[in-house]
């Protein structure tokens, strides 16, 4: 984007740009048309405007009835902002001026055109001032669940039924301004609450304890894949199962089954997947829900050599069946013929044809049966070539709640929980060759699975399978006792309630409960007390209560709106440490800390700050920061076409995604300077990626961190999958998206939205789809109309051209023209930047970035994390926060950790 | 009064209706029915597209997949695209021309918004205000267990000028839409966990005290927070008020008993990954809430109007229509493109043509479904990024007193709202204004 303030991008001249020269006072803002803003106006735009427009709509001839020299450039309150509108439309279609009248060059018309668009955006800006303050928020879904599942002790997927979150203009879903509510929200708030509570707080005596073990995989009739058995077995690869059938088991609780197991591993695969369902036979499905993944590791073993060919081998053609067929199939035919000749009577006719059917019968079943046999005789010999375990069985450990799977209904036809396992490592990223290994590829058109003995998958050999349930650590379990703890006010309902409250209303709105909070919920409870059979049950839907309340719901920060902002509270303060770092509730510790009294003391504050980024829980910062900041969630919204990439597995997206979520949390977990999101000499790829990006794959599932050399082609953000998959058409690189995207999120200077009725390119050019990307947007460009946004958002994006649509290197970029029919042009990368700068290619650019462009992205950096950690955009009053923090960022080096301690100490974050 | 009834797949597939004949009002129990037990119901349904549709020159090769038909009047063709409603023809009016102008200056993908609103909001302004839906569902929503039902592809509200959802209050507030079919089922027809009607009354009234009580709590901490937190705070105090009234409507519905649906006759697992059965789907939703009286105001928006955000966009990709959907209406205007878009508007309305259908084919009073249930389809962009000439359907209600079987063309300047008074005067409501409209579409009445 060409700035119009000065083409020096001092970081004075960008604060400019980007809010303009506006002071905000409490909630008051001052027009956008100070004297900043009307100097540039008369001394740069009027000009303009004077040359060729006030002819028509000006003193003299005010045409359309519009007069333009006398109209004032108030946009926030003017009534004049719909005509500036109007002027902005008509210069972006090219509708004025008319053709027959005097035409402004590019760079007059781009000095309208811009100064608009950023009066637009200023103006918008401004409207949604919240005087920089932070707006009463509501938690975020993933907030909510993470809170509930803290509070109660309870995993669940609370957030279920919610619905999906707003994104703020800045891409946050965590923006005060944005959340919003609704009556069907708090409807399934209550919903929620009353649900884990029923799980929370339990009745009775201690439940029986089922436990079972299984050595076997037993045939269970289960009719899933419609009626087709399945393949039951103790080794699992490829489609087999293990499944057992427990007749009783528990319906609440908590539940751990153990399997026992090691895994056969051939050289060239990776560690097989060891997964674990439960679910029930009902009448015509088989409802299951997985529990769980774990990877199964052990040695690689090469492939055993076949000698020579078995001495006994039937040869195909020796099977009687086939005989018999080519019989029927004869016979068949002959009735066939008969069939043919109408004359025949009515009756005749009849049993010819029932006859014919007969026959077919028959001989569907023998072929199948044939084809059975001959698939057996495939698995026998692949079962020869089949490696075997050569680890100890070692254990591993499924955990989950029993109620959120589907259970039998009590008197069900089919009785007994069905536990299954499966290996679900399906090979699809190993590509061994393997001579002699028929690679027959599963039918997809039959029903059938095809459940092949495949020497090249690693299985899985299950020794035994342990089943116990409900599992407690004591009775009543600890999440129950964290709750109804133990007094000696038990057996006085009504004190013993005020306590119980007290404590739950304590943790659930994060600051020690007033007795006014007390009162009013224990009045509830006397209420309702009468109206139900026990005192759990009284207190469960009181607890329901505190968990609609807004003080759980929102994180509220009571505040005099008269006076100027206050200081946080010690409970505040840690509320918004908790929600900015691990997304979810303060635990004790930080509790505890605000009880102190402690966390003012800056030494304090930064162990605290430190200690938390080291906590797993800071993984939920990484991952919902960067997911918003950088719009991961793009991935999703891309499909790929597979005429172009027919081997890419959808399933690659949610772990692209999460490599751009632990590439960011390697560089914050270990203090690396935040510059390696431009360019890194590692990247953080799990098998599957990989394989992907072809690079060396690791035996193992999780992400590792592995070292990158230039011809790798892969280091930094520009070059993950997460990146440029979502910023593609899924058929091909986009340009457009990726230079707005880098703009946007990595500098910070976001181009304008398009205008509204945009052309259409002309469809009588020369064939447009023929030409390379970069001469496409050349005759884009032609359009002036286009031009005065793309010309600064282009080159960006050319820049990426190597990289395809799924992320990989090309040197050519290749066409589907029609089914089968490719057309390939040679890859165009080379650019020249707004400024003049040549770039060829993606490295060219990374070394551009680094060397002329720290100071755009250690702002927009600066920036984000800021409106993330406060929860709502930032506004003209943050400027010199912002400024202070990109300064305190670059002189630690990039440091992100530094970079958090030095936003939590700052003003914004510290007041209300 | 007890009556259950099934509906599976099977039986609609036989044709539909017929096994299960009653009346719905019959079934409904009659304490729930008196207030409107005199007629049958009226309905209103509109469905939602983003990114206009194919748009070839007359003449040209590609004329057949220009969505709008040829000719004028009673005498038309349909292209191909519209192809699919052959059947229901005499159900139909298309109307070609309208929109709404105060859209006309808004960006070209921010116009999803107001499709049902006809608000005037540009530049930095963002002010919606109430959808025809809404305003049928607070006049006449007490008659049914649901006032409306609000669907998208996407679900939540969306974001200002990207709204996932087509229905806004009346205050100008996004509801949410709601996007997984299970969760839909469950809300409409979920027989809401075991228990005795006492037992569920306990239950109600203790939820009707413990919103009274988070009421009074919650006006006491208003007057502590800033401004700009009790213009928040307003929301989730209306949000509770809402959910009171529902509560004390929901034990007027306490004693009769939720239709019972067989979820096996639905693809209630169906996701967005399959389109053509997720978009079904939601029809199948829209269609059994018709049946059962459970609603009679539905809206679906499928797919919003942003190419980066919307679920929508990957769908026509799905079809093995290569391409997003954002793409292939921008590549409309390229060789061989107007073809490709009109192959996907045309499976949008082969879907349409679905739901249009299975109403036909069910029977109430001495008619059908359709005959009573309005259904508007239709896009704020004609080509994509342009927000004049809705292509639009109107199906349905030819007992209300629509004639079909036609096309309408009218002037680029008529406004759509002129068709939401009538759509709204024939739902019974003495509308003679909505928003920016300049009359009523008469035309189309019998």
């Amino acid at each position: 984007m060409v700035r119009f303030w000065s083409s020096v991008a001092t970081v004075v001249a960008v604060c400019l740009a980007a809010y303009g020269p506006v002071s905000v006072a409490w909630g008051a803002p001052t027009p956008s048309a100070s004297a900043d803003a009307q100097r540039y106006f008369q001394t740069t735009v009027r000009p303009v405007l004077e040359t060729f427009c006030f002819g028509c709509h000006g003193p003299t001839k005010q045409k359309a009835k519009l007069r333009l020299d006398t109209l004032g450039i108030d946009l926030v309150r003017g009534p004049e902002a719909e005509t500036w509108h109007d002027v902005l439309n008509n210069l972006n279609v090219g509708d004025m001026p008319p053709e027959d009248a005097a035409a402004p060059s590019a760079a007059q018309r781009a000095i309208i055109v811009d100064w608009l668009t950023k009066e637009f955006e200023k103006a918008a800006k401004i409207k949604r001032s919240t005087g920089g303050r932070v707006v009463l928020r509501r938690l975020t879904r993933y907030e909510y669940n993470n809170t509930m599942r803290d509070l109660l002790g309870i995993d669940m997927d609370y957030a279920r039924d919610l619905p999906p979150e707003p994104t703020s203009p800045d891409g946050f879903k965590n923006n005060g301004s944005s959340l919003g509510m609704s009556p069907i929200q708090i409807e399934y708030y209550l919903a929620a609450a009353r649900l884990a509570l029923q799980r929370a707080i339990v009745t009775g005596p201690e439940p029986k304890v089922h436990r079972h073990l299984i050595t076997d995989s037993r045939e269970v009739t289960r009719s899933r894949n419609r009626g087709v058995k399945p393949y039951v077995t103790k080794r699992l690869q490829g489609g087999g199962e293990f499944v057992a059938k427990l007749r009783e088991f528990p319906r609440t609780g908590r539940f751990v089954v153990r399997v026992k197991a090691a895994a056969a591993i051939p050289v060239g695969s990776g560690y097989p997947l060891l997964s674990l369902s439960l679910g029930v036979r009902s009448d015509t499905q088989t409802p299951e829900e997985q529990s769980g993944v774990i990877e199964v590791p052990g040695r690689p073993q090469p492939l055993p050599q076949l000698g020579a060919a078995p001495a006994k081998q039937t040869p195909p053609n020796a099977d009687p069946r086939l005989e018999q067929l080519a019989d029927l199939d004869s016979r068949i035919e002959s009735l066939q013929k008969k069939l043919a000749d109408k004359s025949l009577p009515k009756t005749e006719q009849k049993k010819l044809s029932d006859e014919r059917r007969r026959l077919t019968r028959e001989r569907q079943k023998l072929d199948r049966a044939q084809r059975a046999e001959q698939q057996k005789r495939a698995d026998a010999a692949n079962e020869r070539r089949l490696v075997q375990p050569i680890d100890e069985p070692r254990v591993f450990e499924f955990t989950g709640q029993i109620d959120q799977f589907p259970l039998p209904g009590h008197n069900p036809k089919f009785p007994g929980l069905l536990v299954i396992l499966r290996n679900v490592y399906d090979g699809k990223h190993d590509t061994v060759e393997l001579p002699g290994v028929k690679q027959e590829e599963g039918n997809r058109s039959t029903k059938t699975p095809k459940f092949k003995v495949d020497p090249r998958l690693p299985a899985i050999h299950v020794e035994s399978v342990e089943f116990i349930g409900p599992v407690f650590d004591t009775w009543p379990p600890a999440h129950h006792k964290r709750i109804l703890f133990d007094s000696a006010l038990r057996d006085d309902e009504s004190a013993y309630a005020r306590v119980v409250l007290e404590r739950f209303i304590s943790r659930a709105f994060r600051r020690p409960a007033t007795t006014a909070d007390v009162d009013s919920k224990l009045a509830f409870f006397r209420k309702v007390r009468p109206k139900v059979a026990s005192f759990e049950a009284a207190i469960r839907e009181t607890l329901a209560m505190v968990l609609i309340s807004p003080q759980f719901l929102y994180l509220v920060e009571p505040s005099d709106p008269s006076k100027p902002a206050k200081r946080l509270s010690e409970y505040e303060l840690v509320s918004r440490l908790s929600y900015f770092l691990w997304s979810t509730t303060p635990d004790d510790t930080l509790t505890q800390l605000a009880a102190n009294g402690k966390l003012r003391q800056r030494q304090v504050l930064e162990q605290t700050i430190r200690k938390m980024i080291a906590d797993d829980r800071s993984n939920a910062f990484a991952k919902h920061f960067t997911d918003q900041w950088l719009g991961l969630a793009g991935v999703d919204r891309v499909a790929v076409n597979p005429e172009y990439y027919p081997d890419f597995d959808d399933r690659l997206k949610p772990q692209m995604r999460q490599e751009t979520h632990v590439f960011f949390k390697e560089i914050l977990r270990n203090d690396l300077s935040a510059l390696n999101l431009i360019d890194s000499d590692f990247v953080m790829v799990n098998r599957a990626l990989a394989q992907h990006y072809g690079l060396a794959k690791p035996l193992g599932h999780g992400f590792q961190r592995v070292a990158v050399k230039p011809q790798d082609r892969r280091g930094g953000l520009l070059t993950q999958g997460s990146i440029l998959l979502s910023n593609s058409t899924g058929e091909d690189a986009h340009a457009i998206r990726r230079g707005v995207w880098l703009l946007d999120r990595l500098l910070g200077d976001p181009p304008a939205p398009p205008p509204p009725d945009v052309p259409e390119l002309n469809p009588q050019e020369p064939d447009l789809a023929g030409l390379p990307t970069r001469k496409q947007l050349e005759l884009h460009r032609r359009k002036e109309a286009c031009n005065s946004c793309h010309r600064g958002i282009d080159p960006w994006g050319v820049a990426f051209e190597h990289y395809d649509a799924v992320g990989l290197w090309r040197d050519e970029v290749v066409r589907v023209v029609r089914k089968g029919q490719t057309r390939r042009s040679p890859v165009e990368a080379r650019s020249v930047l707004p400024g003049g700068h040549e770039v060829s290619g993606i490295d060219d650019l990374k070394t551009y970035l680094l060397r002329n462009e720290t100071d755009r992205f250690s702002r927009a950096l600066v920036e984000r994390l800021l409106a993330y950690s406060l929860g709502r955009s930032l506004e003209w009053s943050d400027e010199a926060t912002v400024k202070s923090l990109v300064t305190q960022f670059q002189k630690s080096d990039y440091r992100i950790s530094d970079l958090i301690v030095a936003i939590v100490a700052s003003e914004p974050f510290q007041h209300k | 009064m007890k009556k259950s009834w099934h509906l599976n797949r099977r039986t609609f597939l036989r044709g539909a209706g017929a096994a299960l004949a009653l009346p719905m009002l019959d079934c409904m129990g009659a304490s729930a029915a008196k207030s409107a037990a005199t007629e049958l119901p009226r309905r209103m349904c509109a469905v939602y597209f983003p990114f206009g549709v194919s748009l070839p020159k007359e003449g040209s090769e590609d004329a057949k997949w220009n969505w709008f038909p040829r000719g004028e009047g009673k005498d038309f063709q349909f292209t191909n695209t519209l192809q699919p409603l052959a059947p229901v023809k005499d159900d139909v009016t298309v109307i070609g021309g309208l929109s709404h102008p105060t859209g006309w200056k808004m960006g070209g993908h921010d116009t999803g918004d107001i499709f049902l609103t006809a608000a005037a909001f540009q530049g930095s302004r963002y002010q919606n205000s109430v959808s025809i839906d809404q305003l049928a569902a607070a006049a006449m929503g007490h008659q049914t267990r649901f006032p409306s039902l609000t669907l998208s592809s996407d679900g939540g509200v969306g974001e200002p000028t990207r709204s996932t959802t087509l229905s806004f209050s009346r205050r100008g507030r996004p509801i949410p839409a709601m996007a997984n079919p299970q969760q839909i089922f469950e809300r409409l027809f979920g027989q809401g966990g075991a228990g005795s009607a006492g037992d569920r009354r306990t239950r109600l009234q203790n939820t009707e005290s413990m919103l009274d009580s988070v009421l009074a709590d919650a006006r006491s901490l208003k007057g502590k927070l800033g401004t700009q937190d009790r213009k928040k705070f307003d929301e989730y105090l209306a949000s509770v008020r809402a959910i009171e009234q529902r509560v004390a409507r929901s034990q007027r519905w306490l004693d009769i008993p939720k239709p019972k649906v067989d979820a096996s006759s639905i693809a209630l697992e169906s996701t967005q990954d399959d389109p053509k059965e997720y978009i079904r789907t939601m029809y199948d939703l829209m269609f059994l809430s018709f049946q059962t009286d459970s609603t009679r105001i539905a809206t679906y928006m499928i797919g919003q109007v942003a190419g980066a955000t919307s679920i929508a966009n990957a769908f026509p990709a799905c079809l093995g229509l290569a391409g997003n959907w954002h793409g292939l209406a921008h590549g409309a205007g390229k060789k061989g493109g107007a073809e490709k878009l009109g192959r996907f508007d045309q499976f949008l309305v082969e879907q349409l043509a679905y739901f249009l259908d299975r109403l036909k084919n069910t029977s109430e009073g001495d008619g059908n479904l359709l005959d009573r249930t309005m259904v508007l389809y239709g896009s704020s962009n004609s080509r994509t990024h342009n927000n004049h000439n809705y292509p639009l359907v109107l199906a349905g209600g030819r007992k209300l007193g629509f004639k079909h079987g036609q096309y309408v063309k009218h002037r680029e300047q008529f406004p759509l709202s002129n068709l939401f008074v009538t759509m709204l005067q024939r739902m019974n409501l003495p509308v003679e204004q909505f928003a920016d409209s300049t009359g009523e579409m008469t035309e189309l009445l019998t």
